[in-house]
C-alpha cells in the first residue's frame, strides 16, 4: 500500500498549469475513534478550473463529504487532515493561519449544505443571513441588504422586496434551498462546493436548483464542485467527474468518457445497475453488484471494491491500484485489471426465477373507491372548530394478485397518507377499502384481521422500523407468532424467510445496529412476508438505500412477486424504479390521481401535462439525454391545507391558465380522470397537450 | 443476486437488551464510585443496630459533649452519640427514599402512559400532574403534613406526590414519540396486541430516562425530607433523622459544630452517591 503512494503520480505533475482554481494533492483525512482510526480520505487528487462544475460521486461512505470539509478545513475533532495541500489560486489552503482560511471562506470559497431546513437560522430573517455573509467580510449594513435583494432576485426568489423580511420558515424547501445558494453567493465566490444540494428535494424542485446552478455557472463564470450520489445529477450538470470509493478517487473524467467508456468496474457495473427511465425493463431483472460498500473503519486491503468486484485477481487484494491516464491522458483510472486493456464485460442481469410472470389467476385484491383522510382528526381540540385537511382526497384504484401497481408522485402529495391507511395506520374518513370479499370499516372490526392476514406493509427506512433493542430472531418470531405459528415451529420458519430474502441463519440472532441499510431493509420484507400476505404496500423500500444496494433489494422484490404471486403497490418518486417494477402507474398530485394507466402508456404518451414534467425533470444518467427538452416547473407544490379551485395543478401547470389566461374552466371546475385516446385515464382539461414533449422513449 | 451481503457488522457498543446496558453504567468510573458510596452507605444503615447495639436514644450523662474517643461526634442535648443518631438517620432517610421514590416512579409513569389506553384520560392526567406542579414543593409538603399528619407516612407521601410530575411528563413524551415510531407503526400493522406493543416495544425504549430522573430524585427526595424536618413537620423526635438533625443542631452550631457536620456530611455523601448514579446511568442511556 505504502509502495505505490510513493511513486511518482503523474496524475500530480501534469496539472501545473495557473488557469487551475483550486488543486487538491493527496489529501488525507483520518477520524481518531475508538473503535480505530477511519481513513475517510485517503490520497485525494483533483483539480478544479474555473468556470468548471466538477462532480465528485459516490456512495455513503465513500468520503465524498469529509473531502469537501477538508478543503474548507471545517473537519471537526476526532477528524484531522493527516497529509496532502490543498491549493487554491497557487497558496496551500493547509497552511493558512485560522484567520487567513476565515477570510477566505464565503469570500472566495463557499459551501452550500444538503438540508436546507438546517442551514438557516430560524429566528433570523433571510435578508439579514444574507447580509450577515457579507457584514462579516466588512462592507456596511446598508450595502449589504442592497446587495441581499440583488441576490435574492438572481436565485429566483419572486417578490424579494417582501419576502426580504420574511424567517425561513416562511419559505418552503426549494425556495430555501435557493436562500442558501444567495447566502454562499453573497461576496462573489469564486468557488461553490454544493454539499448533495438537491437530494433532500423533489425531482421537479431538483430541477429548478439545477437550472439555477448552471445558470450561476453560465453568468458569473463561478466554479462549482457538486457533491452526489446521483448520476442522473452528474450526467446533466457535470463538466467532469470524479468517483470516489472507499475514501479513494478510483476514476476521473470527462463527464462523456465516464459515461461512455468507464474504465473502473465499478463505474460501469453501477451505471448498469441503475433502471432507466428512459427503458422499457419490465420483466427483466437488473444486473447488479453484490455485497454493500465498505465501512470506512474497516476497508479491505488492496483496491477497495475488490471484494464486490467480478474481475478482481490476487493482485487486488494486495495492492492499492495506483490512478493512471487511461486512454486518453484526461481519463484516470485506478484499476489493476482494466490497466492492462482489458476490456470490461457487459454486466449480466441473474436470470428471472422463473417465467411465473402471468401464470396462475389474477383475483382482485385489494380496491379502494372515494377514499378521503383526514390528517388533522387527531388534532381536533375541544375549544376550536375542527378543520379538516385532506391529504388524500378522493382516490379510487385496484390492484389484483401478481400485479404492481406504481404510485408516483413530490413528498407531500399524499402518497403516504394513502398507503397508511390502507394498513389501518391512518382512518380514513371517507370511502371505502375492500380487502378481498371484506370491507375494512373505520372503526377496527371484523375486517381488520382479514386486512392484516392480506396486506402488509414495508417502511422506507430500514433503521427506523426494527426495533433496535430486538434482535432479528425476535422480530420476525414476533410476526410468526401473530400467524399463529407453534412456538416450536417459529425458529426453523424464522430461518426460512431469512434465506427467502437473501440472508442467512447466522444473522438471526443480531440486532438491527449490526447490519447495512439493504440488509435491514430485507429484514423488514422478510418480517412482512411472515404473515404470508397477499398484498405487499412498499412505501419508497429503496429511497433511503446506496444505489448500488438499490439493484439487488430490487431483485429481490421481484422475484417475491413472481414466486408468492404478490400484489404490489409500489410507491416511490423516483420514476425509473417505478417504471421498471411496475405494469401500471399512478400520479398523484396533492391528494388527488391526476394520471393512471398501463406504465408503458403513462411513460410513452403522458397525458397529464404534471406527469410529463415529472418526467422531464427526472434526471437521466446519460451525457447524451443532455439536450432533451425539459419543462421546469415553476412554485412548489401547494398546502393541502388549503388546495387551489378546480384543478388543483392549475397553479403550476405550463398549460393551464397561467400560459393561456383564456383557460378559465381550470380554475372553475375540477377535471376528472377520464379516458383519453392514448388509453390511460387523465385528469386534465387539456390532455395530451404536454405529451410529445416530456415523452421519454 | 441472493448471495449473502456481508459486510462486516459495524463495532459499537452494545445496543440490545436494557439490562446490559445498564451494567455497563456500573464499569465506568462515575458508576463505581456511585456503587461503592451507596453500597457502604447502604451498609452502614443496615448494620445500625450491630454497630450500635444500645439504640438511638442510649443516653449519657454529658449533654452535648465535644467529640472524643467514645463519642466521634460528641453527644446531643439530651447526652445521646451524635454518630450513632446519624446513623440511624441515614437509616431512617434511606428507607424514605428507596421505598418512595420506585412507588412515585410507577406511578408517575402509570399516570403518563394512560394515554395509549385511552387519549383523554392521558390529556385528564398531564393536567392533574400541572396542578401538582404548580405549588411548590414545600407548600405541598405542608399541606400534606396537615392532612395526613406529621411523621414517616406523610413524608413517604409527599415524596411520593412530589415525584409524579417528573415522571409523569417523562414518561408521556417518550410515549407521545415511541408511538410514532415505524418499529412500533409495523408491529400494529402486523397485529401485535396492544398490551404486547407496549411491553415489548413502547416501556424498554421510554424507560431509559425515567431511570434517570428516577435517581435525581432521590437527591431531591433527601432534600424535601430535610426541608419539611427543618420546619419540625418531618420525622417526629426520638426518631432521628437527617434533616430533624440538622434542624435541632443548627441551634448549637457555635458550641458543638459537629452537631450538623455529622448529618450533613452524610446527606452531602448521600446526594454525591446518586448524583453520580444518575450521571453514569444518562451516560449509558444516551450514548447509541
Amino acid at each position: 500500500m505504502t509502495l505505490h503512494n510513493e511513486q511518482a503520480d503523474p496524475a500530480v505533475s501534469e496539472r501545473a498549469d495557473t488557469s487551475v482554481l483550486l488543486d487538491v494533492r493527496r489529501l488525507r483525512t483520518q477520524f481518531d475513534t475508538a473503535d480505530g482510526v477511519v481513513r475517510a480520505v485517503n490520497d485525494v487528487t483533483f483539480a478544479v478550473r474555473p468556470g468548471q462544475i466538477l462532480g465528485i460521486v459516490g456512495e455513503s461512505g465513500s468520503g465524498k463529504s469529509v473531502t469537501a470539509r477538508s478543503i474548507l478545513r471545517m473537519v471537526r475533532p476526532p477528524g484531522r487532515i493527516t497529509g496532502g495541500e490543498v491549493h487554491y489560486r497557487g497558496r496551500d489552503l493547509l497552511t493558512l493561519s485560522d484567520k487567513e482560511m476565515r477570510e477566505l471562506r464565503g469570500r472566495e470559497i463557499a459551501m452550500v449544505f444538503q438540508d436546507p431546513q438546517s442551514a438557516l437560522n430560524p429566528v433570523m430573517k433571510v435578508g439579514d443571513q444574507i447580509a450577515e455573509a457579507l457584514i462579516v467580510h466588512g462592507v456596511d449594513k446598508k450595502k449589504a441588504r442592497e446587495r441581499a435583494r440583488e441576490l435574492l432576485g438572481q436565485v429566483g426568489i419572486p417578490d424579494v422586496d417582501r419576502r426580504l423580511d420574511d424567517y425561513p420558515h416562511q419559505f418552503s424547501g426549494g425556495m430555501r434551498q435557493r436562500v442558501v445558494i444567495a447566502v454562499a453567493l453573497a461576496s462573489s465566490p469564486s468557488l461553490l462546493i454544493a454539499d448533495e444540494p438537491t437530494t433532500a428535494l423533489d425531482v421537479t424542485i431538483q430541477a429548478q436548483i439545477l437550472r439555477l446552478l448552471g445558470r450561476l455557472r453560465d453568468e458569473l463564470g463561478i466554479a462549482v464542485i457538486m457533491i452526489t450520489h446521483d448520476m442522473g445529477v452528474v450526467a446533466e450538470m457535470c463538466d467532469e467527474v470524479v468517483v470516489m470509493y472507499g475514501g479513494r478517487v478510483m476514476e476521473r473524467a470527462p463527464v462523456e468518457v465516464i459515461f461512455q467508456h468507464p474504465q473502473l468496474p465499478y463505474t460501469a457495473d453501477l451505471l448498469a445497475a441503475m433502471p432507466r427511465i428512459d427503458e422499457h425493463s419490465t420483466g427483466r431483472r437488473l444486473p447488479s453488484i453484490p455485497g454493500a460498500p465498505p465501512d470506512p473503519a474497516r476497508l479491505p486491503t488492496g483496491c477497495p471494491f475488490h471484494p464486490r468486484c467480478r474481475l478482481r485477481e490476487s493482485i487486488c487484494e494486495r495492492e492499492v491500484p495506483a490512478l493512471v491516464p487511461r486512454s486518453e491522458p484526461v481519463h484516470l483510472a485506478a484499476c489493476h485489471v482494466t490497466q492492462r486493456g482489458v476490456e470490461i464485460p457487459p454486466l449480466i442481469p441473474p436470470a428471472a426465477t422463473a417465467d411465473v410472470r402471468g401464470g396462475g389467476e389474477s383475483r382482485q385484491l385489494l380496491e379502494i373507491t372515494d377514499l378521503r383522510v383526514d390528517v388533522a382528526a387527531d388534532r381536533r381540540g375541544l375549544f376550536r372548530r375542527h378543520q379538516p385537511v385532506y391529504a388524500v382526497d378522493g382516490v379510487s384504484l385496484a390492484v389484483s394478485s401478481g400485479e404492481t401497481l406504481g404510485l408516483v408522485g413530490e413528498s407531500g402529495c399524499g402518497k403516504s397518507t394513502l398507503a397508511r391507511t390502507i394498513v389501518g395506520i391512518n382512518r380514513p374518513a371517507a370511502g371505502t377499502i375492500r380487502v378481498g370479499e371484506h370491507v375494512v370499516g373505520s372503526a377496527a372490526g371484523a375486517g381488520a384481521k382479514v386486512l392484516r392476514e392480506t396486506v402488509q406493509y414495508v417502511f422506507q427506512d430500514p433503521y427506523a422500523s426494527l426495533n433496535p433493542r430486538r434482535t432479528i430472531r425476535q422480530s420476525l418470531e414476533e410476526a410468526l407468532a401473530v400467524r399463529g405459528v407453534a412456538p416450536a415451529d417459529r425458529g426453523a420458519e424464522a430461518v426460512t424467510l431469512l434465506e427467502r430474502v437473501g440472508l442467512h441463519e447466522r444473522h438471526l440472532d443480531r440486532y438491527p445496529y449490526a447490519f447495512s441499510g439493504g440488509q435491514r431493509q430485507r429484514v423488514g420484507i422478510a418480517r412482512a412476508l411472515a404473515a404470508r400476505p397477499k398484498l405487499l404496500v412498499l412505501d419508497e423500500p429503496v429511497s433511503a438505500l446506496d444505489v448500488s444496494i438499490q439493484a439487488q433489494i430490487i431483485n429481490l422484490l421481484e422475484s417475491l412477486r413472481d414466486e408468492f404471486h404478490l400484489g404490489y403497490l409500489f410507491i416511490a418518486h423516483d420514476l425509473s424504479v417505478v417504471r421498471h417494477l411496475s405494469d401500471r402507474v399512478v400520479v398523484m398530485y396533492l391528494g388527488s390521481f391526476v394520471e393512471m394507466g398501463d406504465a408503458e402508456a403513462v411513460y410513452h404518451t403522458p397525458q397529464h401535462p404534471y406527469t410529463a414534467a415529472l418526467l422531464a425533470s427526472s434526471p437521466i444518467p446519460d451525457t447524451a439525454e443532455r439536450t432533451r427538452e425539459r419543462i421546469v416547473l415553476g412554485g412548489d407544490l401547494p398546502s393541502p391545507r388549503n388546495p387551489p379551485s378546480g384543478c388543483r395543478f392549475r397553479t403550476r401547470c405550463p398549460i393551464g391558465p397561467l400560459a393561456h389566461p383564456d383557460r378559465t374552466i381550470c380554475i372553475e371546475e375540477p377535471p376528472a380522470l377520464a379516458p383519453t385516446s392514448t388509453g390511460q385515464l387523465a385528469a386534465c382539461h387539456f390532455a395530451g397537450e404536454l405529451a410529445r414533449v416530456g415523452a421519454v422513449t | 443476486m441472493t448471495e449473502p451481503v456481508t459486510a462486516p457488522p459495524r463495532r459499537r457498543r452494545p445496543r440490545g437488551g436494557t439490562l446490559t446496558r445498564y451494567t455497563t453504567a456500573f464499569r465506568t468510573p462515575k458508576g463505581i464510585a456511585a456503587a461503592i458510596l451507596l453500597l457502604g452507605l447502604v451498609a452502614v444503615a443496615l448494620l445500625a443496630p450491630v454497630l450500635a447495639p444500645g439504640g438511638y436514644d442510649e443516653q449519657t450523662r454529658s449533654a452535648l459533649a465535644s467529640p472524643s474517643g467514645s463519642h466521634w461526634l460528641g453527644t446531643d442535648e439530651f447526652g445521646r452519640d451524635i454518630l450513632v443518631r446519624t446513623i440511624y438517620g441515614l437509616r431512617t432517610d434511606l428507607s424514605l427514599i428507596l421505598t418512595a421514590v420506585p412507588v412515585s416512579l410507577v406511578i408517575g409513569t402509570l399516570l403518563g402512559l394512560s394515554g395509549y389506553v385511552s387519549a383523554w384520560f392521558g390529556s385528564l392526567m398531564q393536567r392533574v400532574l400541572d396542578i401538582i406542579l404548580g405549588f411548590p414543593g414545600l407548600i405541598l409538603g405542608i399541606m400534606i403534613v396537615l392532612i395526613v399528619g406529621a411523621g414517616w407516612t406523610a413524608l413517604f407521601t409527599a415524596i411520593v406526590i412530589a415525584g409524579l410530575p417528573g415522571f409523569g411528563r417523562l414518561a408521556r413524551g417518550g410515549l407521545l414519540t415511541e408511538q410514532q415510531r415505524e418499529y412500533v407503526l409495523a408491529a400494529r400493522v402486523l397485529g401485535v396486541k396492544k398490551s404486547t406493543v407496549m411491553i415489548r416495544h413502547i416501556l424498554p425504549n421510554v424507560v431509559d430516562p425515567l431511570l434517570v430522573q428516577a435517581s435525581i430524585f432521590m437527591v431531591v427526595a433527601i432534600f424535601i425530607e430535610a426541608s419539611l424536618s427543618i420546619v419540625g413537620l418531618g420525622i417526629r423526635p426520638p426518631e432521628p433523622s437527617l434533616g430533624a438533625m440538622l434542624n435541632v443542631g443548627a441551634r448549637y452550631i457555635s458550641e458543638l459544630p459537629s452537631y450538623v457536620l455529622g448529618p450533613g456530611l452524610v446527606l452531602l455523601l448521600l446526594a454525591l452517591a446518586f448524583t453520580l448514579l444518575s450521571d453514569a446511568l444518562n451516560q449509558a442511556a444516551t450514548r447509541r
